[in-house]
């Protein structure tokens, strides 16, 4: 694979891929997850005339990571940012890129691009617009961009603002091509992971509704073990009219009811079977004394929720030789990922795959699969006509995948005011390896080593001298996948929960008993920012006599190894249970900081996330299946119940970290620590339950 | 059929006589501002102002509003400069991914041509059904105080 750029008055990449092998469908196509060098963040940049162009090799999804890398090269280049055009890129202008995910747009691309930034302005410095330049890479210290505060100071102006607020077309659903039909794939209202196929319709009906184009059967339109029923219609209306007058039977195999999903994950159940396979340490605990906690936590499944459905445009052409040429829009997290599927399933070359990156709706995690793509490629390849494919709602919940639901059991052993022995077991379904994705026999093989996604949060931040901490996934009839920081969220907040019990227990204050564990300074320094912002350590009022009672927890937490977050919140609950956050204050060090107005939104985002996690968020299962088919039934968070947030950025020179899901570590916990504070009740079941929020009183 | 768009008249035909507002706008029209988030009516993404009154769209059949002034966010800065509500948005930085953004900048101006100046609850009251799960709220709040005064400047002046 070529790794050079080549000036030529443009700088630019021609990139040849070689074909991906076709018709050994069997074995999934495994995510490619190479970090990007020097070399490739070449290929990112055009110059023309004193003009650059960045493609953007990130997925746009709301964390602005176009402005952060246009603030690197910015600076790197010497030029105004109004001088770099930002651009999204197809699978066929850049070099592969891995997946946006994980938080590590700017601690793993910043770098590359800096470097490449550095390589180009110093060519064209010397007069050089032609032939190949190769990246020398530089000392971190010559790098202009990597100076503290060098690019967050640098005023950039966010013209993608400007497109979203005059309602510009950027989403993959926006797209409109000559010719287009609407298309929708119809499947049996049961879980994907339960075998189903069309048995008989109503084709006569179906095609007396208006708007009818073409009822597609094809034995590729399956996902997992569902297969499904193509449908295409000249309006987007007449889908659901034709999905009604088809009356489709399914074939279904086997059933499950919700209760054999808890008990599948149950942890009391799985101990008393033996121990759990995994393990992030595996200390010799002492065996004989008692525990000074032993709490029980369990976390419902729940939908990323994204108001985005997913969607994509496909649209068959030829190459000059009369290859089918397939070009698709869509908003994925893993631009290369859905090219390599697409290519594999249709089997053509990847060289004739296009795929458009547009801006998503949110990712969250949701569009690290390639679902609603194959859909509509494999559709617009039936009828030989552009085809737009957008899921509905219901088909989100239904079809989706969502994070699963886990079983934690936390005991600890207080000596003297310090933790000694720290205990923490939970069973989960697989994330990384989510069956979304893989078949058992594939997943069975990959999960020997565990699935580092499930016992991602799970490490203590603490300094604990004996600690086990065991995980296991079970394969669930429900499909489990990436969500918001993997399990960072349901395991900071069992985490952090047992932590606020120890303190109880201890007869300590909340952040004298944490900071008396760490020796990290980064994480003393956002404890005790955070405690100077929401005076934690003023004297407490007493709670009112009438009226709401009022608590204030805290929590905190140390992202993957990186980021730094500390969280305080306030919270008041009603008589009869109904909790409300007030206030939540958090103190966050990721590092160098690019973009401080982009790294503050995103930890917004998270604690916004925290609220409902906490409060509102469940998705409900029936028999075999989801039971949402809307937003009523599988709620998020509204404006009414979400709090005053006031963030406070710690920035540092040590190399940048991620921000988009960070504050997962700590939010959550901190809203549970409060309810306790408020009320007595410690949470131990999500969402927290008004009618024991209002029986419990301290 | 006819419908009166950001003071455009259109003449819609079939196949899109049967469809909802949403699609006739989104799909017939090519004005792709106002989403489809859910199609149910509960997530507000699809808001667009008929008669200044905002509606949810893919609830809407477009047969039902042929004739009425329907506005939708593309209508809102129509002679080339942002409204006030627009202009704060961006001051406040208020979009993550942006896809739930054009149903409350629409939500918000309606609010804000009914009361000039309104308080905390009223902004919670018009904005409670537009869901944004990037958690742009504390945001938006901040954009609809900013652009009351905007609103106060602009009408005082
Ligand atoms: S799309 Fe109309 S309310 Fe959600
Ligand atoms: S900005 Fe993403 S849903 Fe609101």
């Amino acid at each position: 694979m070529k790794r050079r750029a080549f000036l030529q008055g443009a700088v630019g990449l021609t990139v040849t891929f070689a074909a991906v092998a076709s018709g050994c469908r069997a074995i999934p196509v495994i995510p490619k997850r190479p970090a990007p060098s020097a070399e490739d963040a070449l290929g990112w940049l055009r110059h023309h005339d004193g003009k650059y162009e960045l493609f953007v090799p990130r997925a746009e999804m709301g964390q602005q990571i176009g402005i952060a890398l246009r603030r690197i090269a910015a600076v790197e280049l010497g030029v105004s940012a109004d001088r770099i055009r930002l651009r999204a890129p197809s699978s066929q202008d850049i070099e592969r890129v891995k997946a946006t995910v994980g938080s590590d747009s700017v601690k793993d691309f910043a770098l590359p691009l800096a470097q490449a930034c550095a390589t180009l302005r110093d060519a064209l410095a010397e007069g050089r617009t032609e032939g190949e330049i190769r990246v020398v890479e530089r000392p971190l210290k010559q790098l202009l961009s990597m100076r503290a505060d060098a690019t967050a100071n640098l005023l950039v102006v966010r013209d993608d603002l400007l497109a979203i607020v005059s309602g510009a077309p950027l989403f993959a659903a926006d797209m409109r091509l000559p010719g287009m039909v609407y298309g929708r794939v119809l499947r049996a209202p049961v879980s994907p992971e339960l075998g189903s196929r069309p048995v008989d319709w109503n084709d006569a009906a179906a095609r007396r509704v208006v708007g009818f184009v073409a009822v597609v059967q094809e034995h590729n339109l399956r996902h997992a073990n569902s297969v499904g029923l193509g449908i295409l219609a000249s309006t987007p209306g007449a889908l659901d009219r034709i999905e009604q007058a088809l009356s489709v039977r399914w074939h279904v195999d086997g059933k499950f009811e919700p209760r054999e999903i808890d008990d599948a994950i149950d942890i009391d159940r799985h101990l008393a079977g033996g121990d759990l396979r995994h393990a992030v340490r595996d200390d010799d605990l002492d065996a004989t004394g008692a525990w000074s906690i032993d709490l029980r936590f369990d976390v419902p499944l729940a939908a990323h929720g994204g108001i985005e459905p997913r969607a994509a445009l496909a649209h068959f052409t030829a190459t000059p030789t009369g290859r089918p040429r397939l070009q698709l829009f869509t908003g994925t997290q893993d631009l290369f990922y859905v090219r390599d599927v697409l290519a594999r399933t249709l089997a053509l070359d990847a060289d004739d795959v296009s795929v458009q990156a547009c801006r998503l709706g949110g990712g969250f995690g949701a569009r690290t699969l390639a679902l609603v793509e194959v859909e509509a490629a494999l559709l617009a390849r039936a009828i030989d006509r552009p085809v737009k494919l957008v899921w509905t709602r219901a088909q989100e919940f239904r079809q989706g995948f969502h994070r699963p639901p886990s079983s934690h059991r936390v005991r600890a052993r207080i000596v003297e005011g310090r933790i000694v022995d720290w205990w923490h077991a939970l069973v989960s379904s697989h994330i990384l390896f989510t069956p979304a994705a893989m078949p058992l026999w594939i997943q069975r093989l990959v999960d020997i080593a565990g699935d580092q996604g499930v016992a991602r949060g799970a490490a203590l931040p603490y300094d604990v001298p004996r600690q086990r901490i065991a995980f296991d996934a079970v394969r669930l009839p429900v499909h489990g996948g990436p969500w918001r920081g993997l399990g960072t969220a349901p395991n900071a907040f069992v985490v952090e929960s047992a932590i606020d019990a120890c303190a109880v227990v201890a007869g300590s204050d909340a952040l004298q008993f944490r900071l008396a564990m760490t020796k990290d300074v980064r994480l003393t320094a956002v404890l005790r920012g955070v405690a100077d912002d929401a005076g934690w350590n003023a004297q407490r009022s007493e709670q009112p006599p009438s009226g709401p009672r009022r608590g204030r927890g805290l929590a905190c937490g140390v992202y993957k190894g990186g980021s730094r977050v500390a969280v305080v919140a306030d919270v008041e609950v009603s008589a009869s249970g109904d909790a409300r956050v007030v206030t939540l204050w958090c103190a966050h060090d990721c590092g160098l900081v690019v973009d401080p107005d982009g790294v503050r939104a995103q930890i917004e985002g998270c604690l916004v996330w925290c609220v409902g996690m906490v409060l509102v968020e469940a998705l409900p299962l029936q028999t075999s299946g989801i039971a949402a088919t809307g937003f009523a039934e599988s709620p998020v968070p509204r404006i009414s119940s979400l709090p005053r947030i006031e963030v406070r950025l710690l920035s540092s020179n040590a190399t940048p970290t991620g921000a988009g899901e960070s504050a997962m570590t700590a939010g959550a916990a901190a809203i549970a620590n409060a309810l306790f504070d408020a009320t007595g009740y410690r949470a131990s079941r999500l969402p927290a339950r008004p009618e024991e929020l209002a029986r419990s009183d301290h | 059929m006819r419908l009166f768009v950001n003071n455009v008249w259109h003449e819609i035909t079939a196949p899109w006589l049967d469809e909802s507002l949403l699609w006739v706008l989104r799909e017939a029209l090519g004005l792709t501002g106002c989403k489809y988030g859910c199609g149910q009516g509960q997530c507000g993404a699809c808001t667009v102002l008929v008669d200044d009154e905002p509606q949810r769209a893919c609830l809407l059949p477009a047969q039902a509003v042929a004739g009425r002034r329907i506005t939708t966010i593309e209508g809102l800065s129509l002679n080339g400069s942002l409204n006030p509500v627009q202009q704060a948005w961006i001051d406040e930085s208020v979009p993550q991914c942006g896809f739930c953004q054009a149903g409350q900048i629409v939500a918000a101006t309606a609010l804000l041509q009914r009361t000039a100046q309104p308080d905390a609850a009223e902004i919670d009251a018009a904005l409670e059904g537009h869901l944004c799960r990037c958690g742009t709220q504390p945001r938006v709040r901040r954009a609809i105080e900013r652009a009351a005064v905007m609103f106060q400047r602009g009408t005082s002046s």
